[in-house]
């Protein structure tokens, strides 16, 4: 049987798990890196690179490079237009509909930018279990993890990304809650604990009540736009507000401004990736240190560079107000699950961003009490996800997840005001049942707007659908009687059912999701997906040759810069050979941004073959030194 | 706005409970209250079930332990719960995904003992008590109070149209919300003890029953106006706080 995971799909890194023989793990390449950067980049000829060959991406293909997709899952461009400003690709879509990204000519759907993140992690474990010796090492099957605050439209978004990468989706669960099973899991816990996820892009409070292996959501609440990336940007403001004012300050002084300083308006996009990684270093920094340098090399767009000490004070002071906003929503939470922060008995920490010591301490103060740091906060979340995987496919019953819905929802009644179905933190799955007759006479279809929301009005709620119920029975106004039915499935997922029970006739429904991609359009993305599978097959293969490659020439240069050299080359070495090694390397060098591997991999073969003779006799001297040198000490 | 298809019109939800249902998977029939067939064990489809006392094994008594309930819930989650029949026949994952659903649905009614009352109303046939607010008549009962109050209100608002101290009306406010916060105490305590009256009720004739429940939905109908009155009041404080700010 083919193998089931459980997948963190996170706005900045994504990770992939399974529970190998009860005890979940986390899936790590062969350099032990756990962590897939949720970058996504397109080369000029169409090539997707994924994760850390994408990241690096980032500084020198700024327009063709994607990040942060997350927070664009399930949206429409009304909900972004002021941070897609910020973003150094392209973001688009028409009024009402999802957003698209544009990236190298082409547009893509959020959902097909995470799929391809998807896929990379599909391929790590897949590759993981191929090195175990399985013969089956098919990944197929996976939990998806998503915000606990994430909409319909978020959760079906995530769902579509895996469908597009060729997962099935078994569940999506909730990233607090994730956590808290992989933080049950080791003792028979009982108590209400308190999951506090502050992520890259996103923020979630879940209240757990946990008993008898039953891990009870009570309440969730969140904001989906709060997160490490908030912190970055205001960093990336401060920064460059500094470096706008220099260089109008050297203008001042009396330079030319030839050079082409930073302009206020429209920084460069390889610019502000610049310095975003260097705020974010320094960022990480001041999670150990009392200060930090933020350091921006010089580039053409920066002849001088930039430097700047950053005390963790003056950190806190920028970003306690963000820090702050987690505050409202914990309360929130707290009220709904009819709870004092006194109640909590343990206080979880998951997601990158509660490293910082800000957060810490205000968690600590919040609940009066220290908070569980023992667990990895980057890895947890796709470790409950694995076991949640497992308990699906085992059958298993120790554990149980009950979960709620973040937010109510509804239908849009006379007047443009909300009526609730189904309130927030309602346990999933959850239906509600909703009857309805005609207001006109034979009239014999109904129009159903589909909210979800905490407002009365209908305009200030998030739309999910509209669907026509249509073959009603011509009868007068008030006599029909349809019964309409919403069902949120245990993935927070909703779907709808209507009848007329006069006269059983089963209605038909067409649902149009307002952010979302019809069936249609995932299924042509799949279609695509498996059409350019190749394509991404090639570029994998095209990356390891060039890190094979980068491998050799390191190796070659250091061997070039030993201080013997010039000895071993006159005593050693055949006339000529150093220039031939010389030539073979540069040459090496010259095909490395090509995109033909097949070049790459003759180049490196003849590298490696030019510097065989070299290797070994450097080999042989350093072992008779070393045996040298025995014989001296021994003397 | 344009929309040439008319909004429905809602209905008050109906509590019928009869056609027993039928095991999707061996055809035999159920009663209504079990949970799975019978005949062959698998979970049954939900059917028109309509009472959550029965569902979840519970009298119909308005007196319930929340450890009891909660343990319930619990065990029939562990039950029905669709993590458990990811492998099985579409019929039963429906089952599983119908029953869990109605179960969270049972569970959260029951544990609140305002919605607990109005489950047992509407199961024993009264009509809705919430279907009457906002539109209501001012309960009798509620006479006095609410036409000091509304006059109180109305001087309030006037005054502090006019500009006037905004921390006396404040006081005012609060002083005007102590009768309203009395009697729903007042009712809280009514609502107990005739909750008490119907669980000693079981074996007593049906009239008396019935007086009881009638009794329950009176209170609920003028719980559910204080509530609105408390509304109000609140309302008043915030925009009095909302010019503050100005």
């Amino acid at each position: 049987m083919s193998h089931v995971v459980g997948i963190d799909l996170g706005t900045t890194n994504s990770l992939v798990a399974w529970v190998n023989n009860g005890v979940p793990e986390v899936i790590r390449d062969r350099s032990g890196d756990a962590l897939v950067p949720s970058v996504v980049s397109v080369g000029e000829d169409g090539m997707v690179f994924v994760g850390r060959e994408a990241q690096r991406r980032l500084l020198t293909s700024p327009s063709r490079t994607v990040y942060s997709v997350k927070r664009f899952m399930g949206r429409g461009i009304d909900d972004v237009r002021d941070e897609a400003a910020l973003l150094p690709f392209g973001i688009g879509g028409e009024p009402g509909g999802v957003v698209r990204i544009n990236v190298a000519g082409r547009d893509y759907t959020p959902p097909e930018i995470s799929a391809f993140v998807l896929k990379e992690l599909k391929h790590r474990a897949e590759e993981f279990f191929r090195e175990q010796g399985e013969f089956d090492f098919e990944v197929d099957r996976a939990v998806i993890t998503v915000p606990a605050y994430f909409n319909d439209a978020q959760r079906t978004a995530t769902r579509d990304a895996g469908r597009i990468a060729g997962l099935e989706v078994l569940r999506i669960i909730n990233e607090p809650t994730a956590a808290s099973l992989a933080y049950g899991l080791d003792k028979t816990k009982r108590g209400t604990i308190a999951v506090f996820d502050l992520g890259g892009g996103t923020f979630d409070i879940s209240i757990l009540k946990v008993e008898d292996g039953v891990f009870q959501v009570l309440s969730t609440n969140g904001d989906t736009h709060l997160g490490g990336d908030d912190i970055d940007n205001i960093l990336v403001q401060l920064v460059f507000k500094e470096i706008v004012a220099r260089a109008r300050r050297s203008l001042g002084d009396g330079g030319s401004g030839a050079r082409g300083g930073p302009e206020a308006s429209a920084p460069r996009p390889e610019l502000v990736q610049a310095i975003r990684k260097a705020v974010i270093q320094a960022k990480l920094d001041l999670s150990e240190l009392d200060d930090a340098e933020i350091i921006v090399e010089p580039s053409p767009d920066l002849p001088d560079g930039y430097r700047r000490r950053i005390t963790r004070a003056e950190f806190e002071v920028l970003i306690e107000p963000l820090v702050e906003r987690t505050l409202g929503p914990v309360r929130l939470a707290l009220e709904d699950a009819g709870l004092e922060p006194r109640d909590i008995e343990e206080a979880v920490l998951v997601g990158g961003s509660t490293r910082i010591p800000l957060v810490r301490r205000k968690v600590a103060d919040l609940f009066g009490r220290p908070p569980h740091t023992e667990l990895n906060p980057d890895e947890v979340v796709a470790l409950g996800a694995a076991v949640q995987a497992d308990i699906l496919i085992s059958g298993r019953r120790e554990m149980l997840l009950l979960d709620v819905t973040p937010l109510s929802l509804g239908i849009e009644t006379m007047g443009g005001v909300t009526s609730k179905i189904i309130l927030r933190n309602s346990t999933i799955p959850a239906s509600g049942r909703e009857m309805f007759t005609t207001g006109v006479d034979n009239q014999t279809a109904v129009d159903v707007h589909v909210l979800q929301g905490e407002r009365e009005l209908a305009a200030d709620c998030r739309s999910l659908a509209r669907f026509k119920l249509r073959g009603i029975p011509p009868m007068p106004a008030g006599l029909p009687r349809i019964e309409v039915q919403f069902q949120i499935d245990a993935n927070g997922i909703l779907s709808v059912a209507a009848r007329e029970l006069r006269t059983a006739v089963e209605q038909t429904i067409e649902v149009k999701p307002s952010y979302g991609l019809t069936e249609g359009e995932v299924e042509r993305m799949l279609i695509e997906s498996f059409e350019h599978a190749e394509a991404d097959f090639a570029a994998r293969l095209l990356i390891e040759a060039r890190n094979e490659a980068e491998t050799v020439i390191l190796a070659t240069g250091k061997s070039l810069r030993s201080p013997d050299l010039e000895d071993v080359a006159r005593t050693d070495l055949k006339p000529g050979e150093l220039d031939r090694i010389r030539a073979a390397l540069a040459d090496l060098e010259q095909v490395m941004t090509a995109t033909d591997r097949e070049l790459i991999h003759e180049k490196t073969h003849a590298l490696n073959h030019a510097t065989q003779h070299l290797a070994e006799v450097m080999m042989n001297r350093s072992v008779r030194e070393a045996l040298a040198g025995k014989n001296v000490t021994d003397v | 706005m344009s929309d040439p298809i008319p909004r429905g019109v809602r209905l008050q939800p109906d509590y019928a409970s009869d056609a027993a249902p039928e095991c999707r998977t061996c055809g035999a029939g159920a009663p209504v209250d079990e949970h799975f067939c019978p005949n062959c064990s698998r979970i049954l489809a939900l059917g028109r079930h309509g009472d959550y006392f029965a569902f979840l094994g519970l009298p119909r008594r308005l007196t319930i332990a929340p450890q009891d309930l909660e343990q319930r819930f619990r065990d029939l989650s562990r039950k029905f719960h669709p993590d458990y029949y990811y492998n099985a026949p579409p019929a039963e994952r429906l089952a599983s995904l119908e029953r869990s659903s109605y179960l969270n649905d049972a569970y959260r009614t029951l544990r609140n003992p305002v919605s607990r009352i109005e489950h047992l109303l509407a199961i024993e046939g009264l009509p809705s008590a919430q279907s009457a607010t906002g539109t209501a008549q001012v309960p009798p009962a509620l006479l006095e109070e609410v036409f000091a109050l509304n006059e109180e209100l109305d001087e309030i608002r006037e005054q502090r149209e006019s500009g006037a101290d905004k921390s006396a009306l404040g006081t005012r406010l609060s002083k005007a919300r102590q009768p309203i916060d009395r009697k729903r105490e007042e009712h809280e305590q009514q609502l107990a003890e005739l909750a008490a009256r119907w669980d000693s009720q079981e074996q007593a004739p049906a009239g008396d029953r019935r007086a009881t429940l009638e009794a329950l939905r009176e209170r609920l109908l003028e719980r559910n106006y204080i509530n609105n009155l408390l509304a109000t009041i609140d309302r008043e404080v915030s925009s009095l706080q909302a010019g503050d700010l100005q």
